[in-house]
This record gives C-alpha cells, sequence and structure tokens, in this order.
C-alpha cells in the first residue's frame, strides 16, 4: 500500500503553471481520489481479464459438470446447454460479450443458479458483509485494545496473557478452529445456536438491506434480531481471532514506540491527564502502522469466509465462489472474482484516505 | 506508567464490544420454539425448482414434496409403481402405449383443477424443452384421448415407461399459471425463474423460499386436496457432513442425510439410524480400445481383475449397510442378480488367468474422480484398495486420480484405460442399464465399441423388447450374467446410504429415487 498521496507536490516553477498548480492543488484529496479510481477501473478490468483467462485454462467441462451423465451422452442436450451459456462461441468472444455485459451491469447468468449471476451476488454479498463486518469491528476493538492493553502492561502477566492469545490466534488455521469451535460452544457447551444465519423456525426477516441484523431491528421483530445476533457470535470470533492476534502485536509495538518519544514524556511532565495522553499522543501516531496491517489484514478476511462460511453453514460468497469453483460456473466465478477485487481496491482506498485524515503530514504534502 | 483510568477504559471497550456482539446469546433448538418445523441438513446438489429440469438429488426431494406425478412407488419399493394424479394405468400388450385415467378432484396450489390438458403440457415440455431429464421422455408422444385420460406413445415397446412417470422430473404443473409466467415448452422456455420462486404443481408443499445454495424452505400447502402432512414447515439446509451430525445430535436440525458409515457410528442411542444400500452401483473398467490400450482389451487381463479384487475387504471399507453388487442392477431393481451370483476373490485362478494372458508385469492406469464421494463414501481408499489387491496378482495399477469435471471429461470420451466410477438409477428400471452394452453410452466410455460381443449385444436386445415383469426379470438376470462373463465392467458394491433423525421422526423410508419423500414423514 504506497501511500500516493506523497507523489503529487506541486513543482515550483514559472507564473501560470504554478497558478494552475495551485488551483488543482486547492482539492488535493479529490485529485487523488479521482486518480485512484482511474487506477481502480483499470485494476478492475486487469481481475476480468485475469480471472476469464484462469477459468478457461482449467482442464474439465462445464458441460460434464452441469448436465447428469444420461443427458450427457446425447448430443442435441449438450449442444443446447452449450448454446444456451454461449459457450459454443470462440474464446473472445465470449470474453467480449462478458466485458459488453459488465459494461451494462450484466455479469451474465450462473450455469448452477440458472439465475443472472447480479441477483446472486446480491443475496450472497450482505451476508459475508455481516459477518465480515462484525469481525472487522470486533478486531479493531479488541485487537487495538489488547495492544495497547499490552503496551501499557509491559512484560506484566496481562502482557503474557496476550502475546499468548496473539499468537494462538495467527498460527491455528482458521478451518480447524471453525470445527472446533462449533462442537465446543455448540455440541458440548450448548451456549451458542447452530448453522446457518438465523433460527430455521423464525425464517428470516423481510429483506431491506441483507443484513439480517439490520432487517431484523427494521422490522421490529426482537426475536429474529437476538437469534441473528446470536447466530453471528462464534463465526465472528473465528474468523476474527487472526486478525485480533495480528493487530495486537502491532499495536503494541507501534504504541511501546511512541511511549518512549519525548512529546509523550513532555505531556507526562506537563500534567496532562493519563487519558487526554493515550487518545491524543500515543494512540493517534500510532495508527499509521495499525492502519496498514488492518487494511492488509481485512483483505485477507475474505479468503477466510470461504471456510468458516462451509462449516457454519453461512449462506455467504465464500460457499457460493466454492460451489460455483467446483461445478465450473465460469460467470459466476467470475462474479466472484471481480466482487473480491473491488473490495480489495476500496480497502486500500479507505486506507490511503485514512492516512490523510490521521497524519497532517500526509496532507501538508 | 498506565493509570489504573486507562486500563479500565481500553477494557471497558473490549467488554462492550463482547456485549454487543453477545447478545443474542444461546438460542433454543429449532424443534422446540415451532413444533410443526421440520429442519434437513444435507449437502445441497440443486439448480432448480423448475420439474422440467429438475435432475439433481436434492431438487428431487423439493420436486417430489411439491409437485404429483401421474404415478409414484409406495415407500421404498420401486418394483411396481402405484397410483398418484392418475388412478389407473394400462399398459398395451406390445408395450407402446400407456393409457392413464386421471384421478378426479385433484387441485393445484391454487385451488383450480387438475386437468388432461395440463398434463399434455407438462409432459412435452420436459421432453422439448432438452433440459437435463428431457431423455426421459425421448420419442413418447403424449395426447389427451377426453377429459380425464391421456395417453403416451412410443415408437417402440416400452415397458419401462410406468416407471418413469414417478420420476419428480415429471411432476404435473398448472398449465396456465405457467404459461402466464413464460413456460412456451420449448428450448425458449422462460417459466424457471418464476418456478424457482413459487410452485405451480398440486403437491402437499409449496415453495416459501428457494435458494441453490443456503436453503429451501417448503410450508404445507393450504389447498392440498390430499392427507395433510405433519410438518406445517421444512426447512431444507446446505450443511457439510461433518456439522450435519452436530446439528442432528444436538437437535438443532431433525434430519441428516449425508453421514458416512464412519460418521453414524456411535450414534447416541436418541438417534435413529437408517442404513439402506443405496442404489448406486460402484464398477471398475477395463478400456477395450486397441488404441488406448494394448493391455486392457486382453479377455484374460479383465478375468484376472474380476477374480482378483477382494469383494468382502471393499465392502468392509464401504461400512455396515454396504452390499455386494452381483451385476451392474442394483438390488432393488427388477432383474438384479441374487447375491449367490456375486464374484468372489479366487488369488490362484486370477494368477492363472494373468499367466494365460501372455503378459507379464503388466502395468495400467487407473482412473478416478479424486473428490466424488457417494453416499458419504470417497472413491479413493477403494482405488488404493483394488491397487494392492492386484498387487498380489502381479498387476500394477497406477492411480490416477483428478477432480471429477477433469476426470469425467476423460471418462466420457472413453479415454481412461482403467476407470472406478458409479451409476445411479435415473429411473428404477432395468432398461436404464442397457447403456452398458456395447456401443451405448458407458459401453462407449470402456471402448467398447458397437458389434464388438454379439452375445451381450443379443441378449441385450432381448431385454429391451421383453414386456411382462417374469419375463423381463429373466431376461435382463441373463444380460447380466453374459456382461459379466465377457464384458469389461467389474460390478464393485452399492455403497450404504445413512440417514440419521431426531427419535421424534416417524416413516422415514430412503427412496432410491428422491431420496426421502417429506411429505410421508411423522412427528412423535
Amino acid at each position: 500500500m504506497s501511500n500516493t498521496a506523497s507523489g503529487k507536490t506541486p513543482l515550483p516553477g514559472r507564473g501560470p503553471e504554478q497558478a494552475r498548480a495551485r488551483r488543482r492543488g486547492a482539492h488535493p484529496l479529490a485529485r487523488f481520489l479521482v486518480r485512484r479510481l482511474l487506477t481502480a477501473v483499470l485494476l478492475a478490468w486487469g481481475i476480468t481479464l485475469v480471472t476469464f483467462v484462469l477459468t478457461n485454462l482449467v482442464p474439465g467441462d462445464p458441460v460434464a459438470a452441469n448436465l447428469g451423465q444420461r443427458a450427457l451422452g446425447d448430443p442435441a442436450i449438450v449442444a443446447q446447454w452449450r448454446a444456451e451459456h454461449g459457450l459454443d462461441k470462440p474464446l473472445w468472444e465470449q470474453y467480449a460479450l462478458h466485458l459488453q455485459g459488465l459494461l451494462q451491469g450484466d455479469f451474465g447468468t450462473s450455469q448452477q443458479s440458472h439465475r443472472p449471476v447480479a441477483q446472486d451476488l446480491a443475496e450472497f454479498v450482505p451476508a459475508t458483509l455481516e459477518l465480515a463486518g462484525a469481525a472487522i469491528l470486533v478486531s479493531l476493538v479488541l485487537g487495538v485494545g489488547f495492544g495497547v492493553l499490552a503496551a501499557l502492561r509491559r512484560d506484566r502477566l496481562s502482557d503474557h496473557l496476550l502475546r499468548v492469545l496473539s499468537l494462538v490466534g495467527i498460527s491455528v488455521p482458521t478451518f480447524w478452529l471453525a470445527l472446533v469451535a462449533f462442537y465446543v460452544f455448540f455440541y458440548r457447551l450448548q451456549i451458542t445456536p447452530g448453522s446457518g444465519r438465523v433460527d430455521p423456525a423464525l425464517g428470516g426477516a423481510p429483506p431491506v438491506t441483507g443484513l439480517q441484523t439490520i432487517d431484523a431491528l427494521l422490522a421490529g421483530r426482537w426475536d429474529i434480531f437476538a437469534s441473528a445476533a446470536g447466530h453471528l457470535i462464534t463465526p465472528t470470533l473465528v474468523l476474527a481471532l487472526y486478525t485480533i492476534g495480528l493487530l495486537t502485536r502491532f499495536t503494541r509495538s507501534a504504541v511501546l514506540e511512541v511511549l518512549g518519544q519525548d512529546y509523550v514524556r513532555a505531556a507526562r511532565a506537563k500534567g496532562l491527564p493519563g487519558r487526554v495522553i493515550l487518545f491524543r499522543y500515543v494512540l493517534r501516531s500510532a495508527l499509521v502502522p495499525i492502519i496498514t496491517v488492518a487494511g492488509l489484514a481485512f483483505g485477507s478476511l475474505l479468503s477466510g469466509t470461504v471456510l468458516v462460511e462451509a462449516i457454519f453453514a453461512w449462506p455467504g460468497i465464500g460457499q457460493y465462489a466454492y460451489k460455483s469453483a467446483t461445478t465450473l460456473d465460469l460467470p459466476a466465478v467470475m462474479g466472484v472474482g471481480l466482487v473480491v477485487g473491488v473490495v480489495y481496491l476500496v480497502i486500500n482506498l479507505i486506507v490511503d484516505v485514512l492516512y490523510g485524515v490521521i497524519d497532517p503530514r500526509v496532507r501538508l504534502q | 506508567m498506565a493509570t489504573r483510568s486507562q486500563t479500565a477504559a481500553v477494557l471497558l471497550a473490549g467488554a462492550l464490544a463482547l456485549a454487543a456482539c453477545g447478545s443474542g446469546g444461546a438460542q433454543a433448538p429449532a424443534a422446540q420454539s415451532g413444533a410443526k418445523t421440520l429442519v434437513i441438513d444435507t449437502s445441497f446438489d440443486l439448480k432448480t425448482a423448475d420439474p422440467g429440469r429438475t435432475y439433481e438429488p436434492t431438487g428431487l426431494i423439493v420436486g417430489k414434496a411439491t409437485y404429483e406425478t401421474l404415478l409414484t412407488f409406495d415407500g421404498g419399493d420401486v418394483t411396481k409403481p402405484v397410483p398418484a394424479l392418475a388412478e389407473s394405468y394400462e399398459l398395451s400388450e406390445d408395450g407402446k402405449v400407456v393409457t392413464l385415467k386421471l384421478k378426479q378432484g385433484a387441485t393445484f396450489a391454487d385451488g383450480s383443477p387438475v386437468t388432461a390438458d395440463d398434463v399434455v403440457f407438462s409432459l412435452t415440455r420436459v421432453r422439448d424443452m432438452k433440459g437435463t431429464p428431457s431423455f426421459l421422455l425421448d420419442g413418447v408422444e403424449v395426447a389427451k384421448t377426453d377429459d380425464s385420460t391421456v395417453t403416451l406413445t412410443s415408437k417402440q415397446a416400452n415397458p419401462a415407461l410406468p416407471y418413469i412417470l414417478p420420476n419428480p422430473a415429471l411432476g404435473i404443473l398448472n398449465s396456465k399459471v405457467a404459461k402466464q409466467n413464460g413456460a412456451t415448452a420449448d428450448p425458449q422456455d422462460k417459466a424457471e425463474q418464476y418456478l424457482n420462486s413459487a410452485s405451480a404443481g398440486s403437491g402437499p408443499y409449496t415453495i416459501e423460499s428457494f435458494n441453490v445454495s443456503s436453503q429451501v424452505v417448503l410450508k404445507a400447502n393450504p389447498k392440498y386436496y390430499g392427507t395433510k402432512p405433519a410438518y406445517d414447515k421444512v426447512v431444507i439446509r446446505n450443511v457439510e457432513a461433518a456439522t450435519q451430525k452436530l446439528n442432528v445430535q444436538r437437535g438443532d436440525s431433525q434430519v441428516a442425510l449425508n453421514l458416512s458409515g464412519d460418521q453414524v457410528t456411535g450414534m447416541p442411542a436418541n438417534l435413529q439410524v437408517k442404513k439402506t444400500a443405496s442404489a448406486n452401483v460402484i464398477f471398475l473398467f477395463a478400456n477395450q480400445n486397441q488404441e488406448i490400450s494394448k493391455t486392457t482389451p486382453n479377455a484374460k487381463f479383465v478375468e484376472a481383475v474380476r477374480k482378483g479384487v477382494d469383494y468382502a475387504g471393499l465392502l468392509e471399507l464401504a461400512g455396515e449397510g454396504a452390499t455386494q453388487a452381483p451385476g451392474v442392477i442394483p438390488s432393488q431393481i427388477l432383474g438384479a442378480l441374487g447375491a449367490d451370483q456375486a464374484a468372489k476373490r479366487d488369488l490362484e485362478g486370477a494368477k492363472a488367468a494373468l499367466a494365460a494372458s501372455g503378459l507379464s508385469n503388466p502395468t495400467v492406469k487407473l482412473e478416478y474422480p479424486s473428490e466424488l464421494t457417494v453416499n458419504g463414501l470417497s472413491f479413493q481408499p477403494l482405488a488404493e484398495r483394488i491397487q494392492a489387491n492386484l498387487k498380489e496378482v502381479g498387476i500394477t495399477v497406477d492411480l490416477n486420480p483428478a477432480p471429477v469435471t477433469t476426470a469425467l471429461d476423460n471418462y466420457r470420451n472413453g479415454k481412461e484405460e482403467m476407470g472406478l466410477w458409479y451409476w445411479g438409477p435415473d429411473y428404477p428400471d432395468p432398461s436404464d442399464y442397457l447403456v452398458f452394452l456395447p456401443g451405448k453410452t458407458v459401453g462407449e466410455r470402456a471402448g467398447w465399441k458397437a458389434g464388438s460381443d454379439k452375445t451381450v449385444e443379443e441378449s441385450g436386445e432381448k431385454a429391451a423388447a421383453a414386456v411382462g415383469d417374469d419375463l423381463r426379470k429373466q431376461a435382463y438376470a441373463d444380460m447380466q450374467a453374459k456382461l459379466n462373463a465377457s464384458g469389461p465392467f467389474i460390478p464393485l458394491i452399492q455403497p450404504s446410504q445413512n440417514i440419521v433423525t431426531a427419535a421424534s421422526v416417524t416413516g422415514l423410508e430412503y427412496h432410491p429415487v428422491w431420496t426421502v419423500d417429506v411429505a410421508d414423514l411423522g412427528a412423535k
């Protein structure tokens, strides 16, 4: 994540050019955003190309994955299926059609669900967003909180305990953790609910945002909200544990570094309250490296959802991606690839913007 | 150093976050909150709820609950079709015409009556839409004789038709509603999207919500004209096998459909475990095409393999409930060979056959799908066991697993030297197994071209033309005996289908076509 904002200082020089530079420089953030968005579009196009080429390189025929053994023996059915999904056209034409569709907001039709991929994504993305969003929230609060705590209580018992926790979080594989957590909390201790997003007997709240907890609140259904929030706990914690561990480690070292600075000592010396020192002096300076790590970690959170969703039967994009990949559902795989790619781009963009918000030096440049 | 208030603030923030997430707390298991909701966990194989396109196991469960067919089967017995929307049927003596008398008083979910026109439209639609199940009615003409009579006419004798009609893909839909929503009964038919969100059938359930990769919710059809089903709501969820096991044990679900033999051992006594030999037959084949292999077309080589496989050992691997397949036709279906006709291991005989083949220390490549499981049984351990068995005979087997989509490609194109695959019945009639003959779908995959084995082909033609249960039974048994004697296929086992249910669920029967009929399930 390079800090691109630093590279655009207007060159001091002749009159009119300088004026233009000053005019442009009036909204450095806007210019920066426009440039990043243009790059993002290029990158998104690159993603479509890579996913298309990769999915077509896979040995194996989507026909075999989608038709029954008996139907495969009937050339008329096979031909009809190929024509229906545009697989009878040359590859370059398939790609051109795909791109043309994308420009019109059409992701193609899934070979699995026979529905527009956009419609499928609209259904599955919110479930993943809810889970990943909760995990991001929990890992930010706990990861940063634990990190600060560990730094403040350096070399005491709580520091050592948090070190063990973060090492466990970083080193334990997610799929294993998911299985064990499900077994222990759901089956053994019986304190968390089972598979899915909500109790099947309750059914879901009428979809507005697609986020079950929010929709339940909007509908005023507290029973559904409680059930949905309950179903969120274990998968969220499982998914968040890695980022919690990572953030704890990074926050701890960042805070420790700042704590040793002269200006912190000076603040203490002039008798500022501890709260002010922590939030306004220490945390603020420590945030830049923390945000860098958080951005990267949240991107990788999406890959973790594939496994967590499989084990908790969470109807999200991870399950959809897995199913599409194993059945060579080309349009769906490309749709998922594009969404995940765009999420990465957006997170990177947010991180870059946040640099400017937090660090005045970046803004001044 | 940190002050006490700093520490407290940080801890408080953490605690708040936890509390916010934890406010839901643990829920009561589903079974208790709504007495009449049934939760079924299964690994989804589902594409559509449009009966005319349905062909996957999960889709057939949904189709069976939401649509009715002309004929059906009673429980798990597939040897005799019984009335459903048709109150009676008659097969003409030459086996070409099936005449069906429709039941009076049957109604669709919107209350309108089921008519002969609906039947003609629905069946023609399946045939002409060229979807996956359209081969079921290939070449069958559907006609209405009067308001309560429909005839199905085939060009050749088609005694299998009454066994095909119960397939949920041939469910009768409300033609008026379907047409309003884009049904045209040709490849351009657009009704699927509508049929995935609502059901236009006369079955005991209707679709409340439908999602191909997470869950399907069925609710009891309030206008169902028959006996009301025991559960008001049935939720079918897509759940991994390992999670299915924990869910059903904890009471979060009442039915788990995809547990392997290992997973169902040691189930607590409050759960019911049903182990039934499935109708899937796992078999081995040796390619007969000289261009593919110089080794496997040798008849003595095939004999050596047939005698060299340790069938009892494979059964042990497959777990309780599995049975050896004596022929390609599974035990449930008319014409299946008796257990006494099953091949047995004869190591000395195998070695002798190999010596007589003239091949010395042959090496062959065995291909199979690496990640495919049939009734929870994976191909990998079976292939390894076969490799070890044949090693003792003197045949070296190189294992060559591939993901199913890749492996299937080679298999379909007849390029595998040896293959380990399975065949599940498309409909419970022995005519579905004519595909194993030379020149037919599976025969070709084993490089067995038409005309390469006259005896087997003649016995197949005889079986296909036979009319009447006794004659057919005999003819198909004879065909399989000949297949076993000189064909390239070595039938191995029928794995066990294990279904675990809560003690409260009654009346569960494993069905080889639609796995389970949810309307048949009772509550205790």
